[in-house]
């Protein structure tokens, strides 16, 4: 993406607010993503970053505020909603279930199905062919064992068929990633930041939410800095550094 | 899938396999040692049918219970199921004149909506699996007793003695197909259905299947059905091979089945699920049972076997879960750290204090007087 030229954000949420009871978790927070971006968003434990990015993906509603996606408003009354209109979420656990195989993993809940003297049974094959597509198309990744359980691949490998999941849905386009690089040591974690870019590259918005600072200016374009439910700043990546951010996140600033 | 990789251990080429090769080895090891004791009697062919006949009595309970231990669920209520759905399919049989073709299914409905009623109170009422399926085989076991009032009901149309213990002349006796043909349909529900990839992901982590949308409480309810089912249609089976029914019948199916599931290597924990391992479970059983029989030892004996399997098939499957066998080598080891020491008095001082017991009523013991 370009300084000046910048279209119009994919994703722009104007406003948000969300309450739990008493409890203010975000005020009046505005918040812009592009395609072909990664933006980053930062802040410390509690500063409502996940709040955020639920009511995103339609995990929760907001209280007040708007969500409009390529310009449109729309809204979310569930994550399958979100799913639909082409957003998703790759969670810090990654939501996969370690005794099936990669195959299984992928179309989890989404199982595609042939039928057989009109019985309608798991196509398995055709499951097994579109994971290694899959994967190594849009990621670049070939697994060693297609049949091996999940839980016998590496932390990158995994994410690799969490996100495999997330894309194999022709319409997707904004991912979210929730911490992907928290479990990772830092072979698997530079993997996961190339197949972040790899997803950004083909056009993706992909909003990445992270604690480690080191990741955040590696891989994104701008950052979001939350700070007590509130947006205290977006910052160029390009034009900043880890001082500035950290500055905005502990609101350094602020007290001087 | 042995050729292409660089040599690894054996142990770690053969994990995936351990489930089958367990109680194959098991299975083999009753072979060969009754080949040894007692081989005239135990390998005779109306023997080998008297073993395939009390396995194939639980083979669909085996089938429909693996798919509830690998949702990390259990259900203790088949017994029951089974004899009050008999019990009921006997009393329309012989007090309503209902046809046995009617009364069947009828019976496995039955079953079905008393699993039902399991799934339901497990899944609405939030009653822990272990807790509501033994309240529930508590009530339906007294909805038998209050039903039959001790009687026994007895001599029933051919077709459902056909169930139990009917034969094709010069083949397998027709339970036994029964048995099979619910198995083989329970590999099938498992690998190529929604209900048996669910059952998996389910028991392996209920949050990611929540997260992708699958139903878990539905698809809870769906394997208490089909146990409940499956009880019945053993309830049905164990009609015919007696003849009889009553509310008593069918005591300890639950124990037996969960048994075999969990010695064919479907774990306790959820998540892995083995159809021939439960296959194998079964038979394992049945041909333990048998072989004490054949050797004439006598029937209380069974219970300690039964006992003795299951909690060495269970740890087998915990060693082999364990990934770090570092200094687990010997086992003797783990006796001398401190914590193994203390244990070790612990356990000195619970046998002591019994000997010293045994000792003291020894030394102080009188003539007995027998009571009554």
């Amino acid at each position: 993406m370009t300084e000046n030229s910048m279209p119009a954000p994919l994703v722009k949420m104007r406003g948000i607010t969300k309450r739990f009871g008493g409890v203010t978790a975000l005020s009046n927070v505005d918040l812009d993503a592009y395609a072909g971006e990664v933006l980053a968003i930062v802040g410390d434990n509690g500063a409502g970053k996940s709040t955020l990015i639920k009511i995103l993906t339609g995990v929760y509603q907001p209280t007040e505020g708007d969500i409009f996606l390529d310009g449109e408003k729309v809204d979310f009354s569930s994550h399958a909603d979100a799913i639909t209109r082409g957003i998703d979420a790759v969670y810090q656990t990654l939501a996969l279930a370690d005794h099936l195989d990669p195959p299984a993993n992928m179309f989890l809940g989404n199982e595609l199905t042939r039928s057989v003297l009109g019985v309608t049974i798991l196509d398995n094959k055709r499951m097994r062919s579109e994971t290694e597509r899959v994967l190594m198309e849009r990621l670049g990744v070939t697994l060693k064992s297609l049949d091996a359980p999940t839980e016998s691949l590496s932390g990158g490998q995994r994410q690799a068929v969490a996100i495999a999941r997330a894309v194999y849905h022709e319409g997707l386009r904004v991912l979210v990633m929730d911490e992907p690089t928290a479990a990772l040591g830092p072979q698997e974690t530079a993997r996961t930041l190339k197949l972040i870019q790899t997803l950004k590259d083909q056009g993706l918005a992909v909003i990445l939410i992270s604690h480690s600072l080191d990741d955040v200016f590696e891989v994104s374009d701008r950052v979001h800095v939350q700070r007590r439910g509130q947006c205290v700043g977006t910052v160029r990546t390009a034009d900043s550094n880890t001082q500035e951010v950290l500055g905005l996140i502990v609101g350094a600033e602020e007290a001087a | 899938m042995t050729t292409e990789t660089a040599p690894r251990p054996l142990t770690e080429r053969l994990e995936p396999y351990i489930a089958i090769i367990g109680p194959m080895v098991m299975i083999l090891a009753i072979l060969i040692f009754m080949g040894v004791a007692e081989p005239a009697r135990y390998f005779r062919t109306s023997n080998m049918n008297l073993i395939l006949l009390d396995a194939a009595l639980y083979m669909p309970m085996a089938m429909a219970m693996t798919f509830v231990i690998t949702q990390r669920g259990i259900d203790l209520s088949i017994g029951s199921i089974a004899a009050l759905s008999g019990i009921m399919m006997a009393f329309l049989i012989k007090q309503y004149g209902f046809s046995v073709y009617v009364a069947v299914p009828i019976a496995i409905m039955l079953g079905a909506t008393m699993g039902l009623i399991n799934g339901l109170v497990i899944t609405r009422l939030n009653v822990p699996d272990l807790i509501g399926t033994l309240a529930m085989d508590l009530v339906y076991r007294g909805f038998a007793l209050v039903l039959a009032k001790g009687l026994v009901l007895a001599r029933f149309p051919d077709f459902l003695t056909d169930m139990g213990r009917g034969r094709i002349p010069g083949f397998v006796p027709i339970p036994v197909l029964i048995g099979i043909a619910t198995m083989i349909a329970g590999y099938f529900l498992l690998t190529r259905t929604y209900f048996g990839r669910y059952t998996v992901a389910i028991g392996s982590s209920p949050e990611a299947a929540e997260l992708t949308g699958i139903s878990v409480n539905r698809h809870k309810v769906f394997a208490y059905v089909l146990c409940g089912a499956c009880a019945a249609l053993a309830g049905v089976m164990l009609t015919g091979k007696l003849n009889a029914i009553q509310a008593t019948s069918a005591p300890y199916f639950n124990l037996h089945v969960i048994a075999a599931v969990v010695v064919g290597g479907t774990s306790l924990f959820g998540g892995r699920a083995s159809m021939l391992g439960s296959f194998a479970g079964v038979l394992l059983l049945s041909m333990m049972i048998n072989a004490l029989v054949t050797l004439r030892i006598e029937f209380f004996w069974q219970s300690v076997a039964s006992g003795v399997v299951i909690v060495s098939a269970v740890a087998l499957y915990a060693w082999m879960q364990k990934k770090d066998r570092d200094g687990a080598g010997s086992w003797m080891a783990s006796l001398q750290t401190p914590d193994g020491q203390k244990m070790l008095r612990f356990s000195a001082a619970i046998i002591g204090v019994l000997i010293a017991l045994l000792a003291i009523g020894g030394l102080t013991a009188v003539d007995p007087t027998p009571s009554g």
